[in-house]
């Protein structure tokens, strides 16, 4: 039976970055899918920051199935009533220069996957790596059912909740505040309406982020990103809370999508796709053992997702991730060592990379995300504070700070508003 | 026993309606981005009835395709359930053709392979529906066709088809070179094993243009199709309800049948 130099456990961003990167530099690779095709089932919200996709593809400029590229953020606080926002709009460089864009999931692991085959790795779909094959202690390849596929070293990037990881011994159980459910819908627009309602033109394109009523009050978030000719509408709530407090992520989605401030943006759209999909979001709390003998983990199996409340990264952490894993295995081969002490080169890769640099930084956000105020009390007070501001009761006005403290009034303590401040510096 | 079958890429029949659109104007489907067609789920029958006949006396069997985008694919599915080899017919002189244009470029193809017992396609194309290739390519090729048939056997060189027919079926024994287009009846079609996937991964393909085959140029491409797509649009059912009432079961009755009478046929 023919031995592989890699097997490769899934055809997400990171599992497509590290069999290019080692099919480029002439190892035999296998590229193990579940999916009846690459993307089959598949989701994001689908913004994709930061420049790792031009170092492994110098020409997705060109080629990538691009919606749109970013140049509008926008942040709002809602209540159930108002919405308090922040946009951003950058007009740096040339239309297309961005380094954020948006892309949808099917069409770009297409994309990528067919580049992985042109690159000379064999890619098999519809087919579900259920086990390992065991050399000792030493992963030596992958069972899908019955059939066998040895493999000098296999990368793990089957993606969030990696059980094939928990198999190898590389982690423990998850605790259910490490996920958060994320739940999208694809809503048909003409680019048009699009174009006028998010006042973008050509490639251009906005990534908008919601906080508060979107998840009644849990820890969370909503999002609406504009495609081509159509909209990315989604809810991510924490897994835990959406358990203890009996709500379901498709009702909040319901709920969004029928808030005011929403409600116009979607309008007259046709929703085509509804898709469901979990987030590790406790990074280096949650992450597990990275290689072992024969194996090494790479991208939401590895729990390397960056969320700040402001950005959900994972894609570009993948594929970097990706790309090291792919370069340590090239290593190994050429030292036909196979071994975790040979394979712990993955480690040090990631170390010197953004992923654990990011990852580090930003790695008492998750537990100061799950602080309920930044839910409900903040978005509450600021949306007050601006209805105290603006309107005009026919009585005469008081100053702005005494409008500030009296929208503050039994929602936020002083000492909770410093304390949280503090805290939110030291997190985020 | 040397065997040909002969298959094409349509859009997956198991995509619900909202996942594509039509474009009125040019009388064209307009397909979901990044979802890939799939093999005729007929002619993945075809392929499937002839591995059982190679696994029940040996043989060969070839695969044919007319190239669309998604040739290669379904050419790579038809090798990983285990065919042998595979030719995609491949030019810009065969694009547009109708059925007639496509059974030319078919029975072109077959006779320059020359060598050849059983050729199988599938009942009609997922897509269209049409069902004449096959019986066009019996037709170009001078040797007798079975269509729709449920199971195949072949006993000492002579076929035995049982074919699916309005009232029932039927049972016909004919001598080889013969083509049969196969149909639902005959059962599950396997699905590839991870190895076959492989194996199929590292095959050569080759693709036949125009001039390797031979085929005349007033017999393929949209100015040698037979027939004209008129119009092409996504039908719209409606349902309505009508309640029917009276003051007892005998008068609703009598008021159904008079607006049941009133329906003209
Ligand atoms: C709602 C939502 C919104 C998001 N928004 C963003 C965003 O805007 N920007 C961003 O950067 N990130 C975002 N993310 C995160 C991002 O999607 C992930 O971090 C990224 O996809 C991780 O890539 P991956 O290759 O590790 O895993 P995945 O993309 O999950 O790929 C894993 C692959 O493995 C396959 N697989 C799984 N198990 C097996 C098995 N046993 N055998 C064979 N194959 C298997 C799966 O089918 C899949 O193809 C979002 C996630 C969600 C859920």
């Amino acid at each position: 039976m023919e031995k592989f130099d890699a097997i490769v456990v899934g055809a997400g961003p990171a599992g497509c970055a590290a069999a290019y990167t080692m099919a480029k530099a002439g190892l035999t690779v296998l590229v193990l899918e579940r999916g009846k095709y690459t993307g089959a089932k598949n989701m994001w919200g689908g913004a994709f920051f930061g420049p790792v996709m031009g170092e492994i593809f110098p020409e997705f400029r060109k080629e990538a199935p691009v919606e749109r590229f970013i140049n509008r953020h926008i942040i709002s606080f809602m209540t159930k009533e108002d919405c308090l926002s922040i946009d951003f709009k950058s007009y740096h460089g040339d239309e297309g220069s961005s380094p954020g864009f948006i892309m949808l999931r099917a069409k770009f692991d297409r994309w990528m996957s067919t580049k992985v085959e042109q690159a000379g790795a064999i890619l098999a779909t519809g087919l579900e790596v259920t086990d390992f094959i065991f050399d000792g202690s030493r992963v030596a390849g992958v069972k899908v059912g019955t059939e066998e596929f040895p493999g000098n070293v296999v990368i793990l990037t089957d993606g969030a909740n990696s059980l094939l990881a928990k198999k190898a011994g590389l982690r423990d159980d998850y605790k259910a505040p490490d996920l958060k459910q994320g739940v999208k819908e694809i809503i048909k627009l003409p680019r048009e309406v699009i174009e006028d309602r998010f006042g973008v033109s050509g490639s251009e394109g906005v990534v908008m982020e919601f906080v508060g009523a979107c998840t009644k009050g849990l820890p969370g978030g909503g999002f609406i990103y504009t495609n081509q000719e159509s909209l990315s509408v989604g809810v991510v709530v924490q897994l835990s809370a959406l358990l203890e407090n009996n709500v379901k992520a498709s009702d909040l989605i319901e709920d969004f999508k029928e808030h005011p401030s929403v409600r116009p943006l979607i309008r007259n759209g046709e929703t085509v796709e509804y898709s469901a999909h979990l987030i590790p979001v406790s990074g280096v709390a949650m992450m597990p053992r990275l290689y072992s003998g024969g194996i090494l983990v790479a991208g939401d199996a590895a729990a390397m997702v960056l969320g700040t409340g402001l950005i959900l990264e994972g894609a570009n952490l993948a594929m970097a991730a990706g790309i090291a894993a792919g370069n340590t295995v090239i290593g190994a081969k050429a030292l036909n060592d196979f071994s975790a002490l040979a394979l712990s080169q993955y480690e040090s890769l990631l170390k010197e990379s953004f992923v654990m640099k990011d990852l580090q930084t930003f790695r008492r956000a998750p537990h100061f995300l799950e602080n309920p105020r930044i839910y409900n009390d903040y978005p509450e007070w600021t949306c007050a504070m601006m209805r105290g501001i603006f309107n005009s009761t026919g009585k005469a006005r008081r100053n702005i700070l005494e409008v500030v403290k009296e929208s503050m009034k039994g929602k936020i303590g002083l000492m909770q508003l410093v304390g949280d401040t503090l805290k939110a510096r030291k997190a985020i | 026993m040397e065997i040909i079958v002969c298959i094409k890429p349509v859009l997956d029949p198991d995509l619900p309606p909202a996942k594509f659109t039509v474009d009125g104007k040019k009388n064209e489907v307009i397909p979901p981005e990044g979802v890939p067609f799939v093999m005729s789920p007929y002619d993945a029958l075809a392929v499937e009835a002839a591995l059982r006949i190679k696994e029940a006396q040996g043989g060969k069997i070839t695969v044919l395709t007319q190239g669309t985008k998604y040739a290669e694919e379904i050419m790579r599915k038809a090798l990983a359930m285990g065919a042998d080899e595979g030719v995609i017919l491949s030019d810009p002189a065969f694009e547009d053709s109708d059925g007639f244009g496509t059974a030319h470029v078919l029975a072109q193809t077959v006779k320059k392979i020359g060598k050849f017992d059983l050729i199988l396609c599938g009942r009609q194309a997922a897509d269209w529906d049409a069902g004449v290739v096959g019986s066009l390519i019996a037709e170009y090729l001078n040797i007798p066709v079975v269509i729709r048939a449920k199971s195949i056997e072949v006993l000492d060189g002579v076929l035995k088809i049982e074919r699916i027919s309005t009232n029932g079926s039927e049972v016909f024994e004919l001598g080889l070179p013969a083509l049969v287009t196969l149909s639902s009846e005959m059962g599950q079609v396997r699905i590839p094993s991870g190895w076959g996937i492989i194996s199929a991964a590292k095959k050569q393909v080759p693709k036949w243009g125009a001039t390797d085959i031979g085929t005349d140029p007033s017999q393929t491409g949209a100015a040698a199709a037979v027939n004209r797509l008129v119009k092409l649009y996504v039908p719209v059912y409606e349902r309505k309800c009508e309640m029917v009432t009276g003051k007892d079961p005998a008068e609703a009755a009598a008021r159904l049948t008079e607006k049941i009478l009133a329906i003209k046929p």
